[in-house]
């Protein structure tokens, strides 16, 4: 008998072998997984059918028979339509509030470790004061006391005829609106949206090994593929089909010119590597995007005109403004978010080694060169995953507005389940939209992350 | 080894479902058990042993109704208000008192015999409904209007009105505003997920104000934000709105109660659809209330209505006809004798009335909640 033969007899039976129990358990796992989810699901529909109650989603098309505070909404539009303006106030909340906590937390994150020890004492202070605060405590403290008692009310309001309006109902400033009814034809935002798509797939490909035919063929069908479908969305969206507004076709030309001058700067960059000269990549992108979008802002006819905040009978026209409940979300969420992007910053310029200062202060750079080119880079790259984590925090955050009357998504939900709706599909529908919300953040955060990691490690 | 930590997790995850099963209040996986496969058998959905739902229609045929549940159960879980004065809120003592309190506590010693066999949980308007349809409370009463679509798509059954209202408009006296035509142009206070805000959005658009709807999800902000001048009015039933005037911590002269009454608002309890029995116990128990008054009778004077020689009243209280010696049993599935525990344990509605919203309460007049016979419009139905 030879060895092998031996092995080969030597075979445990199947209720023993590793191999086919892993199988079995994983799928006996499944069933089970599967067959008490079906069993929930049978009762659910078992039960609400029992009590009347509709199964389907055709409440969406119901009309909603409630108003939204600061927005175009009807009542007599659809309860989908209501969902969709929570959506919109929602993430005007979130993008809003990920941009300020991460320049406030960021700021505070290196004041921590000032050598002054005002400046750090009282980051410390900031930041140990709103972490130990449930949010909902600072939400509740910022509409009652920051918006509601400490501005004042509509009738002595601090105002600048056209300038600003501060209240404690609304904060208006001045903003870009429509001038006049010019409009264009829907192909140009198509075009507009185009040209970015084109760019960014060149980028894409450079770094990437593709066959010479593969490429160029690439080259020619992105920008296309890209011209079709932004001229789908601009139709979907704004369905006039021929003429669009002037103020959507220079918003999409933005686009175009803020990827120009991006592509300018990285252009300099590479310039800069071969030749070795200083790039100034920084004056070259804004002059760029002065230069392009003073070009295009003529050529659409100065579409767009500056208007300031005036106070008519009770009303703001004019201007942007922001409603009580927006303002109070907004500044707890910051306040509270950016107290633990200084924690995360802080700790992630602590954990760049201590080498590297001391290699920077023997390469004779001053303390804030020393930061910018040698301590903070590298501490961005460690601080990408905890700030993901933030910013998914914010953004699920902005469901506790339902405290305050704020009309984000989880309040709009909330009114159309009072209003005689289904609570389960409703309830379904809000968790799917937050899990899209996360599920982009994510995606965004772990292309930034990846870029940023070091060579080799996956 | 991997497949003994699978095992492990198995045996936690049986464990947990096991211990699922014994939750009888708010349980899902029992009634899968029983609901799913009789739904498949034969389409109606009939449940065995402890299951809160019951067959569309006809819940005494087969499968147990609310009644029996409770009954079984010896309490009722009532849905209620803690916030509004006069009607469901919580007193200095911590306990709970009210107009609609007291009517849980009817029900209460009409199907158990005992007032104090309750327990309340508190409800915002917004989720009021759902706990309704998923039987996490027996009965809801806390102040609800009774509307079509509430009757139908929120699987709810509306009983006798216990309180006709109307919806109100409240500002501050120092604001000028003699009448809601007088109001273009201002934020309005409302809570979300009501009435009161579909009402006050038909009226805006339809006099052309274009009134915004600040709204919130309870009184307390709401308040808060009143009182900071962040809205100009508040709207909400009238009786809400008197109740909240009467607790103002700047005095009720400080608010002012607009004359206008902008729709109707008829309050009463509400309970699940597709259990008749059930429904139609709690009806004739608030029915009870009305009727004692209409006879005269109070919890002061009941003893002297327990030798009467008129038969109407001795089939309402549950004694013996004093010419046949039957005692009269309509079938509802109540005791026969409910009608004299509601008035002996809580009192006739006029009692009801007086203590949380009439004279010893809020001071509202009883107006349309009087007897037919005093130019109101309750009326109960005849007990035979």
């Amino acid at each position: 008998m030879t060895s092998e033969t031996a092995r080969a007899q030597v075979r445990p039976p199947f209720w023993r072998d590793v191999r086919i129990l892993k199988v079995v358990i994983q799928a006996i796992f499944l069933v089970i997984i599967v067959t008490v989810g079906w069993l929930l699901w049978n009762n659910l529909i078992g039960n609400m059918r029992a009590s009347g109650l509709p199964t389907g989603f055709d409440f969406l098309d119901r009309p909603a028979g409630f108003t939204i505070i600061d927005s175009d909404f009807r009542p007599a539009q659809t309860n989908l339509d209501a969902i969709l303006v929570g959506v919109k106030n929602t993430i005007l909340v979130s993008a809003v509030g990920i941009v300020l906590a991460t320049v406030i937390g960021v700021l505070i994150g290196i004041a921590r470790l000032s050598r002054n020890y005002l400046v750090r004492k009282s980051a410390a202070f900031y930041v140990e004061s709103l972490r130990n605060v449930p949010v909902l405590l600072i939400i509740f403290f910022a509409s009652l006391a920051i918006i509601g008692r400490a501005l004042p009310q509509l009738e002595n309001a601090w105002q600048v005829e056209g300038l600003f309006l501060i209240s404690n109902r609304v904060i208006a400033v001045p903003w870009l609106a429509s001038s006049g009814e010019a409009t264009f034809p829907a192909v140009l935002p198509a075009v507009f949206l185009a040209i970015p798509a084109a760019a960014l797939t060149y980028v894409w490909l450079r770094r990437r090994e593709l066959r010479e035919s593969v490429r160029r063929a690439l080259l020619v069908a992105a920008p296309l593929a890209a011209f079709l479908l932004a001229g789908g969305a601009v139709l979907a969206f704004v369905g006039e089909p021929s003429q669009v507004s002037a103020a959507v076709t220079f918003w999409t030309s933005l686009l175009t010119v803020v990827t120009l001058a991006v592509r300018v700067a990285a252009w300099r960059t590479r310039l800069s590597d071969t030749t070795g000269r200083p790039h100034h990549r920084v004056l070259w992108a804004l002059g760029t995007f002065v230069v392009l979008g003073a070009v295009v802002y003529v050529l659409l006819g100065a579409p767009l005109d500056l208007t300031g905040p005036r106070l008519e009978q009770r009303r703001i026209s004019g201007g942007i403004s922001m409603i009580q409940a927006y303002a109070a979300l907004l500044v707890a969420l910051t306040l509270y978010t950016a107290s633990h992007i200084a924690e995360i910053v802080r700790g992630s310029i602590q954990a760049v080694p201590r080498g590297q200062t001391e290699a920077a202060t023997a390469l004779a750079l001053s303390p804030t060169q020393r930061m910018r080119f040698v301590i903070l880079p590298q501490a961005f790259r460690i601080m990408v995953p905890p700030l993901a984590n933030q910013y998914l925090n914010l953004t699920k955050n902005t469901s506790l507005g339902v405290a305050i009357g704020f009309q984000e998504l989880t309040t709009v939900t909330g009114t159309v389940i009072g209003n005689g709706n289904p609570a389960s599909q409703s309830i379904a529908i809000l968790m799917l939209i937050y899990l899209t919300f996360s599920l982009l953040i994510s995606l965004v955060t772990n292309i930034i992350n990846r870029r940023l990691q070091m060579a080799g490690r996956r | 080894m991997k497949s003994t930590r699978l095992l492990a997790v198995l045996a936690a995850l049986v464990l947990v479902l096991a211990a699922c099963e014994g939750d009888a209040q708010e349980d899902v996986t029992t009634t899968a058990a029983d609901g799913a496969t009789t739904t498949a058998a034969d389409g109606a959905t009939t449940t065995a042993g402890d299951g809160t739902t019951t067959a569309p229609g006809d819940g005494a045929a087969d499968g147990e109704s609310l009644l029996d549940e409770v009954t079984a159960r010896g309490s009722l879980v009532c849905g209620v208000n803690d916030a509004v004065p006069g009607f469901g809120f919580v007193g200095d003592d911590g306990t709970f008192a009210g107009f609609d309190i007291e009517f849980c506590r009817v029900v209460a010693a009409a199907v158990l015999g005992d007032s104090e066999a309750v327990e309340f949980r508190v409800l915002t308007a917004a989720e009021r409904f759902t706990a309704l349809q998923t039987g996490e409370i027996d009965v809801l009463i806390r102040n609800t209007t009774f509307t079509a679509t509430r009757d139908g798509t929120e699987g709810a059954t509306f009983l006798t009105t216990t309180f006709y209202d109307g919806q109100g408009m409240m500002v501050r006296a120092d604001s000028g505003f003699a009448s809601i035509d007088d109001m273009a142009n201002t934020d309005i206070c409302v809570l979300q997920g009501t009435t009161t805000e579909l009402n006050i959005t038909t009226l805006s658009q339809a006099r052309g104000l274009d009134m915004q709807n600040v709204t919130f999800e309870d009184n307390s902000a709401l308040q808060a934000a009143f009182e900071a001048g962040q809205c100009d009015g508040w709207t909400s039933d009238r009786s809400q709105l008197a109740g909240v005037r009467s607790q103002f911590p700047e005095g009720p002269e400080a608010l002012t109660i607009l004359d206008e009454v902008i729709s109707k608002e008829p309050l009463g309890p509400v309970s699940r659809d597709g259990d008749d029995d059930w429904s139609d116990a709690v009806n004739w128990a608030v029915i009870a209330t009305i009727q004692a008054e209409e006879f005269g009778i109070t919890s002061a004077n009941i003893d002297d209505f327990m030798e009467t020689d008129d038969p109407e009243i001795a089939r309402f209280l549950g004694l013996p006809d004093p010419t046949e010696g039957t005692v009269f049993d309509p079938g509802l599935g109540l005791p026969t004798d409910f009608a004299q525990q509601v008035i002996r344990q809580v009192g006739n509605y006029a009692e009801i009335y007086e203590r949380n919203v009439g004279e010893d309460g809020l001071g509202l007049e009883r107006g349309f909640n009087a007897l037919w016979t005093e130019g109101g419009i309750l009326y109960p139905p005849p007990y035979r």
